[in-house]
């Protein structure tokens, strides 16, 4: 009678075991499944539908390591006018996943989509800013002779640079309904089509038997969605999935345990995101530049990138980072003087209140940004400026508000444009500039954004962007702490793993590796 | 019966009507402008003319009592609005997770009432006996040891290290074990201790042991008829623990990547998608409020002292 009590309670374990059945069963050699810590599916009210990574759609341009504009869906492109009119030659041959070619028209039917619905939110990269960096002036564009024609208001020195990723997109027109919405699935050209996408949980790719480059090495490749940065973890190493992809992927502490383990692969590559530190020269201390200097030289930037953020970054210096290529100024440093520090803050006078360092509390989850203002704060009461770290939610309300001398926080461009970043950020009657309280005001600075917005010769606009990058070296109303690389990590056993500035990695180059 | 009905009936209308003014303000109040957010997608900061263009669209720029009162218009109708994120309706969404929050909650209740009857009945029929003793003595220590630790130490050994299940995420069968486990360990030591108290003093009750000397065998006295009488108080803290594990277990649904409404909302706060966060709230304050109000009714239906 005794054993009867267990019999149940055994035939309920060996339910839940032998039910279960463990994991799913291993992937064949023809798919993969990954992991995201995000949906790279947004649906059919976004713009896109789906994120570039995922390889369905693909740009007429793109940019390589160096946010350089390079060939794409376009073969070629060529500017007249002084750069008032560019012509895009497409690649021969290429057909959407639904058996239609791809023509001028179809590119044209995209860009008229995206002005329509423009300014229109998107889980990706909004209609907006960046969109109008791309269109804004935009006056007419046609296709002629199978090309696709931009014809422009005034001259843009690098609108191909502008264009590339998302706001040069091309779907099929038959994808999209009137008001600018998806009919049913996206209809791109990439080599992967979307066969099923469960909200939140996860998408499956297959190859696209259309494709026009060369077949994919997975057949069929499953992007789950998880966004606690430990079960990402924990279902990599248990075998559930062969790969850690996207923005944030890995987080900066997690990177080193992996990169030690020889049957991993952890990619480290540069990211657009850079750590800026903003200083509110709007009221004292910071409106002296001397404290500004001081506070600069106070920071041990190799101690930040190489402990708190784990070797995931490096030192910030030019305000442009590597990303950049020759636009990045050489030869501006940021130099670590404690001493000198001391002096000039003896000399200004040292603040009697503490200053506030202020951290959004939306980014202390990928970054160890309570970690690093805690070291900012030492570092300044080291040289004689006292300070207190403030984490808030809506940092916006803060800095308008005026109640703040130093804000961290983490900037990335949609594409190339330089222009974006001073025009935004730092102009006179730039926004930024203004709402916050920077408190930043130069008719030089001004002066020289303007020029080089304009200057279509790459030289000359190369050499006015180090100009403008020295001026902000000196001014510093904004200083770049650290240039942050993107880790993703996959099982040693896929290989063909690239990964661009902007988090993009190809899916479509993944393969096993032999 | 009837009239505690109408009563009852009308002190939930009142409840319900309370809650989401509160729901309401509590979003609407929450520092931070929407519009910039939806638009910072991306990291790229906005234009001022399209945050205001957005404000407009999103209604943000209205007086705060028009707003609720369309909103809550909109929320009898079923309409909960659209996600910030990527626009699609949120009340989908939120049906979309339920027979997954579901599915954990009832795995976990099973885990933990069957567990709780398992010990209680162990420790009354057989009090000394080591295997009761170990049962009773592993529930209480674990359910001392937060969820959260408890899913990462059995995502390690169970998963990493044995991997002979999933770490979670929601396909398969197999998937709701752990965190079925872990939700059920935290619930069973609570009605573990009322069940077991209760169980004792019910032994001991007259009947029970009337039932015993007529020549009932002791096993079948203890659990048809004193189990019965110990129930009711291990059975309204179930009803809460319920309603507590369907409103999501946020950590142990985040931790497992479980795709319920409590990941959901985890997702939609990191994101300031405030309509999702608004729509969790109160769809989980009002199954809360019902499933309360449910339980006390049948409270009442079984004992006739609770009706006056």
């Amino acid at each position: 009678m005794r054993r009867h009590v267990w019999i149940p309670l055994m035939a309920v374990l060996a339910a839940l075991l032998t039910g279960c059945g463990g994991q799913e069963a291993a992937p064949g050699s023809d798919e993969l499944t990954l992991a995201a810590p995000r949906d790279l599916v947004a649906g059919p009210e976004d713009p896109y539908y789906v994120h570039q990574t995922l390889r369905v759609w693909e740009p007429l341009v793109t940019v390589d390591d160096r946010l350089r504009p390079v060939p794409a869906l376009a073969a070629s492109w060529s500017a007249a006018d002084g750069g008032r009119r560019w012509t895009f030659t497409l690649r021969e041959g290429v057909r959407f996943s639904d058996g239609t070619p791809l023509t001028a028209e179809s590119v044209v039917a995209n860009v008229e989509r995206f002005l329509r619905i423009a300014p229109r939110q998107s889980a990706f990269f909004s209609l907006d800013a960046g969109m109008e960096a791309a269109y804004g002036k935009v006056d007419d564009v046609r296709a002629e002779a199978g090309a696709v024609v931009f014809t422009l208001e005034e001259p843009v020195a690098d609108l191909p640079a502008r264009l590339a990723g998302f706001f040069s997109m091309v779907q099929s027109p038959r994808a999209f309904t009137a008001s600018g919405g998806f009919a049913g699935k996206p209809v791109g050209t990439g080599p992967y089509t979307l066969a099923e996408w469960v909200k939140g949980q996860r998408a499956v790719l297959t190859a696209n038997p259309h494709h026009h480059g060369p077949a994919p090495a997975y057949e069929r490749i499953v992007v789950r969605v998880i966004p606690d940065a430990n079960a990402r973890v924990a279902a990599l190493r248990a075998g559930e999935v062969d790969g850690l992809i996207d923005k944030g992927a890995l987080l900066p502490a997690q990177a080193p345990a992996f990169a030690a383990d020889d049957t991993f692969r952890v990619l480290r590559s540069p990211s657009v995101l850079t750590h800026y530190l903003t200083f509110n020269a709007s009221r004292r201390p910071f409106s002296d530049p001397r404290l500004r200097e001081a506070a600069d030289l106070a920071i041990d930037r190799q101690a930040i990138t190489g402990t708190l953020l784990a070797g995931t970054a490096a030192p910030g210096s030019a305000f442009l980072s590597p990303v950049f290529g020759d636009l990045a100024a050489p030869g501006v440093t940021a130099a670590y003087d404690p001493a000198r520090a001391r002096a000039l803050v003896a000399e200004a006078g040292a603040p009697a209140a503490p200053v506030t360092i202020l951290v959004s509390s939306a980014e202390t989850g990928q970054f160890p940004y309570a970690d690093i203002a805690e070291v900012l704060r030492t570092s300044l009461a080291q040289v004689g400026i006292p300070a207190k770290v403030t984490v808030a939610e809506a940092t916006k309300a803060v800095m308008e508000a005026g109640d703040y001398d130093v804000f961290l926080s983490a900037y990335s461009v949609p594409n190339g444009d330089a222009d974006y970043l001073f025009r935004r950020f730092l102009r006179s009657d730039a926004a930024w500039n203004v709402e916050r309280r920077l408190g930043y005001r130069s008719a030089e600075f001004d002066r020289l954004v303007d020029l080089a917005a304009t200057e279509t010769d790459a030289a000359a606009r190369r050499d006015l962007y180090h100009r403008i990058q020295r001026l902000l070296a000196a001014d510093r109303p904004m200083v770049p702490l650290a240039y942050q690389d993107n880790p993703i990590v996959t099982a040693a056993a896929v290989g063909g793993v690239r990964q661009s500035v902007a988090y993009v990695v190809d899916l479509g180059a993944l393969a096993p590796s032999t | 019966m009837t009239a505690v009905l109408v009563r009852r009936g009308a002190e939930l209308l009142f409840a319900l009507l309370a809650l989401s003014l509160l729901v309401f303000l509590l979003t609407a109040l929450a520092p931070g402008d929407p519009a910039e957010e939806i638009l910072r997608r991306g990291g790229v900061q906005p234009t001022p003319e399209s945050v205001a263009a957005l404000r407009a669209e999103l209604g943000l720029d209205r007086p705060l009592f028009d707003r609720y009162l369309s909103w809550l218009g909109d929320v009898l109708r079923g309409d909960l609005g659209r996600s910030y994120a990527d626009r699609s309706p949120v009340a989908e969404e939120i049906a979309a997770r339920v027979p997954a929050t579901l599915r954990l909650a009832g795995a976990a209740a099973l885990v933990a009432g069957g567990l709780a009857v398992l010990a209680a009945l162990l420790a009354v029929l057989r009090p000394g006996s080591p295997v009761g003793r170990a049962v009773a003595l592993a529930t209480v220590a674990v359910s001392g040891v937060p969820p959260y630790v408890v899913g990462i130490v059995l995502i390690s050994v169970v998963a990493v290290g044995l991997r002979v299940l999933p770490t979670g995420g929601g396909d398969g069968p197999g998937a709701v074990v752990l965190p079925a486990v872990t939700l059920g360990l935290a619930g069973a030591a609570t009605l573990l201790r009322l069940l077991r108290a209760d169980l004792a003093h019910a032994v001991r009750l007259p009947f029970v042991r009337l039932a015993v000397a007529k020549g009932l065998r002791r096993r079948r006295a203890v659990v048809v008829h004193a189990l019965r009488v110990a129930a009711p108080n291990a059975v309204t803290a179930a009803g809460v623990m319920l309603a507590e594990l369907l409103t999501g277990a946020v950590v142990v649904e985040t931790l497992f990547s479980w795709p319920g409404v409590g990941q959901l909302a985890v997702t939609a706060i990191r994101q300031r998608d405030l309509p999702v966060v608004q729509a969790y709230v109160l769809v989980t304050a009002v199954a809360t409020v019902l499933l309360l109000a449910l339980a006390e009714l049948c409270l009442a239906a079984c004992d006739p002292r609770v009706r006056r």
